[in-house]
C-alpha cells in the first residue's frame, strides 16, 4: 500500500453541524463583542491622552489680578514674547474670558462689576525646555500675584487617570480572552464527550493523538474566526451608533473611521478569539486523549 | 504452532499477566502467552472470566496490573503514546460489540484503519472495493450500519479488521448472533487471512467454533490460561 503522506489526515467526527459547536461560535461572538468594545475603549483613552499633550503640552496660561494696569500687561506681554521657546502670547479679551467662566457664573455675568483677572493663552514650542520657575519669578517682578499654569500638574493627574483606566480596560480584555480559553475547553470537553465512543475507537484502531486533536482544532479555529468576527462587527455598530447618537462633547475623543486602529482592534479581535479557542480545544482534545492508555 | 513470520520475532508475548480491578479479586491471574507470526490461538472460557480484559491488554486498551507485555518485539507496557499508537496501528480488532461508526457508510467504515495509515485514496477505494466483494457487501457499500443486518453488520466489522492486512488479528465474540453462513464466511476468512501469516487471537465462548479451526486452543478460568491437555477444556 502507498502511504498519502500528504497534508494531514482528515477524520469525519461531524463536527461542522454539532449543535455544540454553534453554542461555541455565539459565545465567542458575545467575547468579542466585548474584547472589541474594550479595545475601542483603549483606542479613545490613547487618543485622549495623546491629544492632551499635544494641547496642552505646547501652551501655558498666565492670570494676571484684575488690578494690574494695561501698562503692566503689555510689559508683561513683551516679556514672554522675548522669552526664548515662546511662539506667541494672545491677552485674552474679557469677553472671551467672561465667555470661559459662564458655565460657573451663568450668562448674566456682569464682567464690569467683578474682579476678573486677564488671561494671557502662552503658545510655546513643545520641544523648547522653558524654565518656568525663572518665568514665574521675572513675572513677579513686573507684577504681583502673577499665576502661570503650564498644565503640568492637571496633565499628570488626567494622564495617571487614564493609565488606570486602561489598566482596567486591559484586564477587563485579559478576563475575556481567558474566559474564551475557558469555555471553549469546556465546550470541547462536552464534543469529546458526545463522541466517546468513535474517538476510543480512533484510538483503539492506531489514530495519533494529534490526529484526533486535529479536527476539534480545525473547527474550534473556524469558530473562532466567525465568532469574532460577528463579535467585533457587532461593536463596531454599536461604536457607530453610540457616536452618532451622542453629542461630541459627550464623547471622550472622537476616532475617525479612517483611524487604522480602529480596524486593527477589529481583525485583532477576531484572529484572537480564532486563536485562543484552536490552542484551548487542541490542549483539552490532547489531555482528555492521554487519559486513554 | 506455525510461525511463517521472521523467526525469533514474537508477534505477542505476555509474560505473567495479572489484572485487577480496585481491590477486587484478580481478573487474570499469571497468564503468558507467545504467538508468533502465522500462529492461530483460540481462547475459549464462560461469560466473564476475563477473556474481553486478555484481548483489551493485548490490543493496548486496558493496562495490566501485573506482568509485562511485548508486541512485534517491543515492550508495549514501556513505550511512549506515539509508538503505542504505531503498534495498534499493526493490530486488527473485531470488537465484541462491533462500534461500527453509525455516521459513516460501511465503505467509509472499512476504510478507517487504511485513512488512519494515511494510504492513498485512490488505494483505498481500490482495497474497499475488493474486500466489499470479498464479503459480499458490494451492494451495501453505501449503506449506513443502523440499516444493515446483524450478519451484514458483523462482516463490515471483520472487513475494517483485516483491510490494512495487520500481522495480528484480535477477535472477541467474532461469530456471536450471526447466521451460520456469515459464521461459514468468517471462518474462510480467519483460515485464509492466517495462510497469510496473519497472527490470530480468538476468544469466544462457542467451544464448537473453536474446534473449526486448526488452531491452539487455550482455556481461561478464574483468570487462568490452560492448555485442553491439562483437562480444563472440553
Amino acid at each position: 500500500m502507498t502511504l498519502q503522506n500528504t497534508g494531514p489526515l482528515r477524520l469525519d467526527l461531524s463536527l461542522a453541524g454539532d449543535p455544540i459547536g454553534r453554542v461555541l461560535c455565539w459565545v465567542l461572538a458575545l467575547l468579542g463583542y466585548l474584547a472589541v468594545v474594550g479595545g475601542i475603549a483603549l483606542v479613545l483613552l490613547s487618543s485622549d491622552i495623546g491629544e492632551w499633550d499635544r494641547s496642552l503640552g505646547s501652551s501655558l496660561t498666565l492670570q494676571i489680578p484684575a488690578e494690574v494696569s494695561a501698562a503692566r500687561i503689555e510689559t508683561i506681554l513683551a516679556l514672554l514674547r522675548q522669552t526664548a521657546g515662546v511662539r506667541g502670547a494672545r491677552l485674552l479679551e474679557l469677553a472671551e474670558t467672561a465667555k470661559l467662566l459662564e458655565p460657573w457664573l451663568g450668562p448674566a455675568a456682569a464682567t464690569a462689576t467683578l474682579p476678573i483677572p486677564r488671561l494671557v493663552d502662552v503658545q510655546v514650542d513643545p520641544k523648547a525646555a522653558i524654565d518656568i520657575a525663572d518665568l514665574r519669578q521675572k513675572l513677579s517682578s513686573v507684577a504681583a500675584n502673577i499665576q502661570l499654569d503650564d498644565h503640568r500638574q492637571w496633565l499628570d493627574n488626567a494622564r495617571s487617570t487614564a493609565i488606570r483606566l486602561a489598566s482596567l480596560v486591559a484586564a477587563g480584555i485579559a478576563i475575556v480572552t481567558l474566559s474564551a480559553a475557558a469555555l471553549t475547553a469546556a465546550l470541547t470537553r462536552a464534543r469529546l464527550a458526545v463522541r466517546r465512543e468513535t474517538i476510543e475507537l480512533l484510538h483503539l484502531i492506531g489514530a495519533a493523538d494529534g490526529d484526533v486533536a486535529r479536527p476539534f482544532q480545525a473547527d474550534a479555529l473556524r469558530r473562532g474566526l466567525l465568532g469574532g468576527a460577528i463579535g467585533a462587527a457587532a461593536a463596531l455598530v454599536t461604536w457607530l451608533v453610540v457616536s452618532g447618537v451622542m453629542p461630541a462633547h459627550a464623547l471622550p475623543a472622537v476616532v475617525a473611521w479612517s483611524d487604522w486602529r480602529l480596524w486593527g482592534v477589529t481583525i485583532a479581535a477576531a484572529l484572537v478569539a480564532g486563536l485562543v479557542a484552536m490552542v484551548a480545544a487542541r490542549i483539552t482534545a490532547l489531555r482528555r486523549l492521554s487519559l486513554m492508555p | 504452532m506455525r510461525g511463517c513470520g521472521p523467526a525469533g520475532v514474537a508477534v505477542v508475548r505476555l509474560d505473567s499477566i495479572g489484572k485487577s480491578y480496585g481491590a477486587g479479586a484478580d481478573v487474570l491471574h499469571d497468564v503468558s502467552l507467545t504467538l508468533e507470526a502465522g500462529d492461530f490461538c483460540c481462547v475459549t472460557g464462560e461469560c466473564g472470566v476475563g477473556k474481553t480484559t486478555l484481548l483489551n491488554i493485548v490490543t493496548l486498551a486496558e493496562q495490566p496490573s501485573a506482568g509485562s507485555l511485548t508486541l512485534f518485539d517491543i515492550d508495549a507496557l514501556a513505550a511512549d503514546r506515539a509508538t503505542r499508537a504505531a503498534l495498534r496501528r499493526r493490530i486488527g480488532i473485531v470488537f465484541q460489540d462491533l462500534r461500527l461508526l453509525d455516521h459513516l457508510s460501511a465503505g467509509d467504515n472499512i476504510a478507517l484503519p487504511l485513512r488512519i495509515a494515511r494510504v492513498r485514496e485512490d488505494e483505498i477505494r481500490d482495497h474497499v472495493n475488493e474486500l466489499a466483494d470479498w464479503f459480499g457487501l458490494a451492494h451495501r457499500i453505501e449503506a449506513h450500519p443502523p440499516i444493515l443486518s446483524a450478519g451484514e453488520r458483523q462482516r463490515v466489522a471483520v472487513a475494517r479488521a483485516i483491510v490494512s492486512r495487520p500481522e495480528l488479528l484480535i477477535a472477541d465474540e467474532p461469530a456471536a448472533g450471526v447466521d451460520d453462513e456469515t459464521a461459514a464466511t468468517l471462518a474462510h476468512v480467519f483460515e485464509r487471512l492466517n495462510g497469510l501469516g496473519t497472527a490470530l487471537l480468538i476468544a469466544t465462548r462457542d467451544v464448537a467454533l473453536a474446534q473449526q479451526f486448526e488452531c491452539r486452543r487455550l482455556h481461561l478460568e478464574r483468570g487462568e490460561l490452560t492448555s485442553p491437555d491439562s483437562g480444563a477444556w472440553q
